[in-house]
C-alpha cells in the first residue's frame, strides 16, 4: 500500500516551520489550517478476496461520494459530484460475465439500504457523447447516502483488524467531505481517497512509517499560487517521503488542469418554490457575481451547465425539455438540454421503476448584461411520481442539489492527463471532450439536498378511511350503480313487452 | 333563429369560421406565449409522424399509444409551414361529423333538414369541441368516424358500415360496443321499413308468432346473410389492419395500442370510481383484486343489456347509452373521454325529458368539484386523495348512473 496526504493550505492561511516536522521514521504536524487528501493505494494482491471477486470482472469502476453538508472545493480538488453515492462501472470484456456481485459489494460495503440488485435492473446506461472521451461508463448507479459510516465500519471491521493507524485512517473518513473509490484494469490497482476541506482545531497529528517497512507515505504541504497559462495549476510547498527523506524539500510546480475554482462570490443556490405539487419547479439562483465568464484562455468557448441527478421519485420530461422554442427556453432561462440518461418513463409510478433514476445535463443560458440583474433564476420544470400509501398522507422525496458549472472549450486546449491531482468520471465530465475546461460554482446553503413533501393516498390504520373502507365503497357504488341502471334497463324492457302486447290484443 | 338553421351554408360556414378564428388564435398564441395552445398530445403525434416520415415506428415516441395510421395521416405536418395540417384535418372532421349527424337525423328521426341542422349545431356551434380539435386532439377523428358509422347503418350502406366499425376499433377499440346494437337495430321492422305493408302487419305477426316457437328458426330469423356480412366484413378489416401494422411494427405495435390498456401501470388520479382503489391495488396496499372484475359491469351493460332492451327502440340513443355506460364504468376516466358521447347528444336532445338541464347542471358541479379536489393535489400538493378525489369521483360516478338512468327511460319511451 502506498500512501500519499496532501495538505493544502489557503493564502491567508499562517504556517509557521515548526508546525510540521520530519524525523526518520515520523512527521508531526500541529494546527494545519488546510484542505486535506488522503490517498491510498492497493495492489490488487493487497485487496480482500470478496473485493477482488468483483474487480477483476471490471474493467472500470469509480465511485464518488459527496457529502450533503457544504465544502469548498478548493484548488486542485475543485470538482464536485451532486451528494450522495456515484458508482461508474464497465464490466470487463469477458461476455457472460456475470456482474451480479457487484451490488452485493457494494451494499456489504456501504450499507444495505442501497436498492441495487444488478447492475442491468438497477444502473442507467449513460449516452456517449463526445467519442474522443474514452472512458464514459457503461453503467452508472446513484444513492442519496447521507454517510459512509458503513464503509468505515467496513474497512474497521474487514481490513484494519488491530491495526490503530488503520483504524484511525478509517474514522477520519467519517467526517470527510468526499470520497473517491477507483480501479482500473491496466493498473490493477485500487485507490481510496477522501478529502476534507477543513479541520476545524487544525490538522494535528504524528504520521509514521508502517511497521513492516515496505508501505510508502508521501507527504505534500503545499499552497496555490498564481498560474501563468490559465488553464494550468501552480502549487509550491514542501513533499517529502516520510521514512525515506530526512527533511521536507522546497517545490514549486505547475500543470494543466481540467478543474478550477471560481472566486468564493460565484455561489448558486437550488430551491424548489413552494406549492410544489406534483410538477415541483427546480430554481438555481445565480447572483450576478456568478454570471461573469471564468478566466479562461481567450479562444475558448465557454457555457454555463447544470448537471442534476434525480432520484426515480422525480423526473423532467425529456420532450418538454428537448424543446426548441425560443418562448419556451428564454421564460426557464435555458439554452438546451445537453444530455439525458436513465429512467424517463413519463407515466410511471414510484415502485414499478427498477433502476436509480435519472440524470439531465442542461446548457444554462446567461444573460448579456450579467450587471444589470439582481440574481438570475434558472427554472426546471419537473414532476413527481406515484409513491406508496402512508398514514400521513405525505411521503418525503429528496432531491440532491445539481452541480453548477461552466465549461469551457479550446480547439487546440491541452490534454489533461499529467495532473498529480486529476479527477475524472464525475458523470458529467465524459459528457464534454476530453480538452475541455470546468470551472466550478460554489453551493451556498449549508445543507445541499432539498427534501419534498410529495402527496400520497392517505391509508389510516384506525378511522374511516382504510383500505378495507376503500375497497367496500368502491365496490359497493359500482354494484348499486349496476343495479340501478339494470333495473332502469327492466323496466324500459316490461314496458315495452306490454305495450306490445296491448298493440298485438288491439290489433286482434 | 330558425331562419338560420334553414341556412345550412352559414351554420356550416359560422362552424368553420370558429374553428379558424382558434387555429390562427392558437397559432398566435404559441409564438407569443411560453404557455401553448397547442396540446401535448399533438406533439406527441407531430414527433410520431416526424419518425414514420423518417421511416422509423411511431412508437419510438414514448407514448404514442395510438395505430400507425394516425402517424401516416400526420406526416403532412413533417413538411415546413404544415405544422397545423393535424389540426385542421381533426377540425374538419368535426364538421363533417356535425354534417353526417344532421343527416342522421332526418333519416332517423324523420326531421326536417332545419331541424337536423339546430340539433346537429350542439355539435358544430359547440365552442368546447372546437377548443378541443384545434388544440390538437384526435378524439374529433375517432367521432367522425363513430358518426360515419351510425350514418352508414341509417343509410343502408352495410359495406360502408362494416368497414367503418373495422377501422373504428382498430382506432380505439372502444367502438366494438356498437357492434350487437348495429346488429340488433337491423332486426325486425327496420329491416322492412323501407317497403311498409301495413296490411301485411297482421299476418307477419301470425307468422312470427310460429317462427318464435322453434328457437333454430330464431336463430336462423336473427344470422340473416346481411348480418353475417356486416359481422365478417368488419372482423376481416379489423384484423387485415392489424395485421399488416403488426407486419410492419411488430410488438411494440400490439403494445402500445392494445396490451398498454391491459396492462397499465400508471393509476393517476382520474374521473374513474375505480381510481382509488387501482392506486391501492399497485402499490400492493389491498387484499382483493376487485378491480381485474371491473369489465364485467362494463360489459354487461354497453355490449349486452342496453343493445338488447334499447337498439331496436333508437339507434343513436341506444349508443349514446352505450358510450355513455362505457365510460361510466371504465377503470380509466378522463375528460377527452366525454367528447366520446357528447358527439350524441344532437341525438338526444329531441326527445330528453326536461330533465336535461338539471342533468347537464349536476354532472358540471360535480365534475367541478373533481376538478378542484385534483387542483389541491396537483398544483397545491395536498393529499386529496381520500377522502376528497374518492368520494368525488364517487359521487361523480352516481351522477353518471343516474343521468344514465334518465337517458336509457327516455330512449326506451321511443315508440318504435
Amino acid at each position: 500500500m502506498r500512501r500519499r496526504i496532501t495538505f493544502v493550505q489557503r493564502s491567508d492561511s499562517p504556517f509557521s516551520h515548526d508546525q510540521a516536522i520530519l524525523t526518520p521514521d515520523t512527521l508531526t504536524i500541529r494546527s494545519l489550517d488546510a484542505a486535506r487528501e488522503d490517498r491510498a493505494t492497493f495492489a490488487f494482491d493487497e485487496v480482500l478476496p470478496e473485493i477482488w471477486q468483483v474487480l477483476k470482472h471490471c474493467h472500470q469502476l469509480h465511485i464518488r461520494w459527496a457529502s450533503e453538508r457544504r465544502y469548498d472545493a478548493v484548488t486542485p480538488f475543485a470538482s464536485r459530484v451532486s451528494a450522495g453515492l456515484h458508482v461508474f462501472f464497465t464490466p470487463g470484456s469477458i461476455p457472460g460475465d456475470s456482474l451480479d456481485g457487484l451490488c452485493i459489494l457494494l451494499k456489504k460495503v456501504f450499507g444495505d439500504e442501497l436498492d441495487c440488485t444488478t447492475p442491468e435492473e438497477s444502473f442507467i446506461t449513460p449516452p456517449i457523447l463526445s467519442t474522443r472521451f474514452a472512458s464514459t461508463p457503461t453503467f452508472q448507479y446513484y444513492s442519496s447516502l447521507s454517510s459512509v459510516e458503513g464503509l468505515v465500519s467496513y474497512l474497521e471491521n474487514k481490513i484494519c483488524g488491530s491495526d490503530s493507524e488503520c483504524r484511525a485512517q478509517a474514522e477520519r473518513l467519517r467526517s470527510a467531505d468526499s470520497v473517491d473509490l477507483n480501479y482500473d484494469s491496466i493498473s490493477h490497482s485500487l485507490t481510496v481517497s477522501g478529502f476534507w476541506s477543513r479541520s476545524a482545531e487544525g490538522w494535528s497529528e504524528t504520521i509514521s512509517k508502517h511497521a513492516a517497512g515496505a508501505d510508502q507515505i508521501e507527504i505534500g504541504l503545499l499552497g496555490t499560487e498564481r498560474a501563468v497559462e490559465p488553464e494550468e495549476i501552480k502549487m509550491g510547498g514542501l513533499l517529502g517521503v516520510v521514512g525515506r527523506d530526512d527533511q521536507l524539500k522546497p517545490t514549486l510546480f505547475s500543470f494543466p488542469s481540467r478543474h478550477h475554482a471560481l472566486p468564493e462570490d460565484a455561489t448558486y443556490s437550488v430551491s424548489f418554490p413552494g406549492p410544489t405539487g406534483l410538477h415541483p419547479t427546480m430554481t438555481i439562483s445565480l447572483p450576478s457575481s456568478s454570471l461573469n465568464p471564468p478566466p479562461a484562455p481567450p479562444d475558448a468557448t465557454c457555457a454555463l451547465h447544470s448537471y442534476l441527478t434525480l432520484p426515480s421519485t422525480i423526473f423532467a420530461d425529456k420532450y418538454q425539455l428537448s424543446s426548441t422554442d425560443p418562448l419556451f427556453l428564454e421564460s426557464h432561462h435555458l439554452v438546451a438540454l445537453r444530455a439525458v440518461a436513465g429512467e424517463t418513463d413519463l407515466e410511471a409510478p414510484d415502485w414499478s421503476v427498477s433502476n436509480w433514476g435519472s440524470n439531465w445535463l442542461l446548457e444554462l443560458a446567461t444573460p448579456s448584461d450579467p450587471g444589470q440583474v439582481g440574481e438570475w433564476n434558472v427554472t426546471v420544470p419537473l414532476h413527481l411520481r406515484y409513491l406508496k400509501p402512508s398514514e400521513s398522507g405525505y411521503r418525503s422525496a429528496s432531491v440532491p442539489w445539481p452541480v453548477v458549472f461552466w465549461a469551457c472549450t479550446a480547439e487546440d486546449g491541452t490534454k489533461m492527463g499529467v495532473n498529480p491531482f486529476d479527477r475524472a468520471n464525475l458523470g458529467w465530465d465524459g459528457l464534454f471532450g476530453t480538452r475541455t475546461m470546468f470551472y466550478q460554482l460554489h453551493p451556498s446553503a449549508d445543507r445541499l439536498v432539498e427534501e419534498l413533501e410529495v402527496p400520497v393516498l392517505k391509508l389510516e390504520s384506525e378511522g374511516l378511511f382504510q383500505t378495507r373502507m376503500i375497497e367496500v365503497g368502491t365496490v359497493a357504488a359500482i354494484v348499486f350503480g349496476l343495479l340501478w341502471v339494470l333495473w332502469k334497463l327492466g323496466v324500459v324492457a316490461r314496458s315495452s313487452t306490454q305495450s306490445e302486447e296491448s298493440r298485438q290484443k288491439k290489433a286482434k | 333563429m330558425n331562419s338560420l338553421f334553414n341556412r345550412p351554408k352559414l351554420v356550416f360556414g359560422a362552424s368553420i369560421a370558429l374553428r379558424a378564428i382558434l387555429l390562427f388564435y392558437g397559432a398566435w398564441q404559441d409564438a407569443h406565449s411560453a404557455i401553448k395552445y397547442t396540446d401535448i398530445d399533438y406533439m406527441v403525434f407531430t414527433d410520431a409522424a416526424r419518425y414514420v416520415s423518417l421511416s422509423g415506428s411511431p412508437y419510438a415516441r414514448d407514448t404514442y399509444r395510438y395505430t400507425p395510421l394516425l402517424a401516416w395521416l400526420l406526416v403532412p405536418t413533417t413538411w415546413p409551414g404544415f405544422f397545423s395540417f393535424g389540426k385542421v384535418l381533426f377540425a374538419l372532421s368535426d364538421v363533417l361529423a356535425g354534417w353526417l349527424i344532421a343527416q342522421s337525423l332526418v333519416s332517423a328521426y324523420g326531421m326536417t333538414p332545419a331541424r337536423g341542422l339546430k340539433y346537429a349545431s350542439v355539435w358544430l356551434l359547440n365552442p368546447m369541441v372546437a377548443n378541443i380539435s384545434t388544440r390538437g386532439s384526435s378524439e374529433g377523428l375517432l367521432c367522425v368516424l363513430v358518426i360515419s358509422l351510425l350514418w352508414a347503418v341509417l343509410h343502408r350502406r352495410i359495406t360502408l358500415a362494416g368497414l367503418l366499425l373495422g377501422l373504428g376499433v382498430h382506432f380505439k377499440i372502444y367502438p366494438f360496443i356498437y357492434g350487437p346494437s348495429i346488429l340488433l337495430w337491423m332486426d325486425g321492422s327496420h329491416r322492412l321499413s323501407s317497403t311498409p305493408n301495413p296490411k301485411g302487419k297482421e299476418k307477419e305477426q301470425e307468422d312470427e308468432k310460429e317462427r318464435n316457437k322453434n328457437p333454430l328458426n330464431l336463430l336462423s330469423e336473427f344470422l340473416t346473410p346481411e348480418k353475417l356480412y356486416i359481422t365478417t366484413l368488419s372482423l376481416a378489416t379489423f384484423s387485415a389492419l392489424n395485421i399488416s401494422m403488426y407486419i410492419l411494427y411488430d410488438i411494440p405495435f400490439l403494445q402500445n395500442t392494445y396490451l398498454h390498456h391491459l396492462t397499465r401501470i400508471d393509476h393517476r388520479h382520474n374521473f374513474s370510481p375505480y381510481s382509488t382503489l387501482l392506486y391501492l391495488s399497485a402499490a400492493d396496499s389491498v387484499s382483493g383484486r376487485f378491480e381485474s372484475l371491473a369489465f364485467v359491469p362494463q360489459l354487461l351493460l354497453s355490449v349486452v343489456v342496453i343493445p338488447v332492451v334499447l337498439a331496436r327502440k333508437s339507434l343513436p340513443g341506444a349508443m349514446m347509452a352505450q358510450t355513455f355506460a362505457f365510460v361510466a364504468f371504465n377503470k380509466v376516466c378522463t375528460s377527452q373521454y366525454f367528447l366520446w358521447y357528447l358527439v350524441f347528444l344532437p341525438f338526444y336532445l329531441p326527445f330528453s325529458s326536461l330533465k336535461s338541464p338539471k342533468m347537464g347542471g349536476l354532472w358540471l358541479t360535480y365534475q367541478a368539484l373533481w376538478l378542484h379536489q385534483g387542483y389541491l393535489l396537483e398544483f397545491l400538493g395536498q393529499s386529496t386523495f381520500v377522502p376528497g378525489l374518492y368520494l368525488a369521483s364517487l359521487v361523480f360516478f352516481g351522477v353518471n348512473v343516474w343521468i344514465l338512468g334518465i337517458i336509457i327511460s327516455d330512449v326506451g319511451s321511443l315508440r318504435v
